[in-house]
């Protein structure tokens, strides 16, 4: 009695530590307008042994494509590849900082509920994440940066393009800089959306 | 006399011709008044795309209890209805885990375990601890006040991981 008792313990907390290791992976793709729901429910289901392998930089695109058969392309048109929030430095400065592949393949920084001091000859830039911390309030002479044009406005949604061949690996801030007085308004460090 | 008036009115001349500049380059470099005045700029976004679900908040998940990353973003599907994404999602996985929406103020949620009852609203059980996945948001989640999306272990009251939003 009391053996059995133990073996159904030991079941019980072999089946407990498996439970705990076994990663559930699910695999939901981007609902649309069609009846993507459902597809919801299913994959998930076999969502564990299948998508090892899928998993994939752009799991989602591929998935839908295999899952409908249709191409979709609108799905490069406008994906946001990575984003951030402003917080001030020198000057109160808040709002999103989001970078668009557009469907050319062109890459656009836009700029959302922004808002910022206004002030004399001042930039959007992305700087080179190592080169200096987005806390500096002074950039310095040897920070590699990518100029992206004239601030538009101090307020309100905006878009900048960004050059072509900008390493978005090596550039991972955006800057709202003064040049006259080489002062970070501010800065929002992007991650991957 | 005439010539003190006369020498009065040279030293004016020139703090005049000297400080008139100054002040000039001063108001150049300093733009003073933009301090006042805003230059406000509408720009639409760059594409055409309102048949897509458009992203409304998003936010990194960071881990508490166990460790916890990935993105959570909240897009309104062009139906109207609204739901929540995870990508890039890893959590551990555990018993009983759950999606909620949890006040990001609550300071049950800056323990890594909940004593008494959490303020949240359910969105279901987690479907995996890897991976990209979605969950529909009821109508009435009022997503100002519930801000963030926390990863619950309904049996600990552990909290995996959380997401303060923000709007995007």
């Amino acid at each position: 009695m009391l053996s059995k008792i133990k073996v159904v313990l030991a079941l019980a907390a072999l089946a407990f530590t498996l439970g705990l290791q076994t990663s559930a992976r699910a695999q939901d793709t981007m609902k649309h307008d069609d009846g993507m729901k459902q597809n919801d429910g299913m994959k998930h289901e076999d969502g564990m042994k299948q998508n090892d392998g899928m998993k994939h930089e752009d799991g989602m695109k591929q998935d839908d494509n295999m899952k409908h058969g249709d191409s979709m392309p609108q799905e490069n048109n406008g994906k946001a590849l990575e984003t951030g929030t402003f917080h001030g430095k020198v000057h109160n400065t808040s709002g999103r900082a989001t970078i668009y592949r557009g469907e050319d393949g062109k890459l656009i920084l836009r700029l959302t509920n922004f808002k910022t001091s206004n002030g004399p000859d001042v930039h959007v830039i992305l700087v080179a994440a190592k080169d200096a911390d987005d806390d500096a309030n002074f950039l310095k002479s040897s920070t590699k940066r990518v100029e992206l044009g004239k601030l538009k406005g101090n307020e309100g949604d905006q878009n900048y393009e960004v050059p072509t061949g900008t390493d978005l690996t090596k550039f991972q801030t955006v800057s709202i800089y003064c040049e006259r007085f080489n002062a970070n308004f501010g800065a929002a460090p992007l991650e991957k959306f | 006399m005439s010539t003190q008036i006369g020498s009065l009115l040279f030293h004016r001349k020139w703090i005049l011709a000297i400080s008139l500049p100054v002040l000039i380059a001063a108001w150049w470099a300093f733009r003073p008044e933009k301090l006042w005045i805003n230059q406000k700029v509408n720009e639409a976004a760059p594409f055409a795309s309102s048949s897509e679900p458009q992203p409304l908040y998003t936010g990194r998940l960071q881990g508490e209890a166990h460790q916890t990353s990935g993105r959570a973003t909240v897009y309104k599907a062009a139906d109207g209805t609204e739901y929540l994404r995870l990508t890039d999602f890893s959590t551990s996985n555990g018993p009983d885990v759950h999606v909620l929406l949890g006040r990001s103020g609550d300071n049950n949620l800056k323990q890594e375990i909940v004593k008494g009852q959490l303020d949240s609203i359910e969105l279901g059980s987690l479907k995996g601890n890897q991976g990209d996945q979605n969950y529909s948001l009821p109508a009435s989640a009022n997503l100002q006040q519930y801000d963030a999306v926390v990863i619950y272990c309904e049996r600990f009251h552990a909290v995996f991981g959380m997401a303060k939003l923000e709007q995007f």
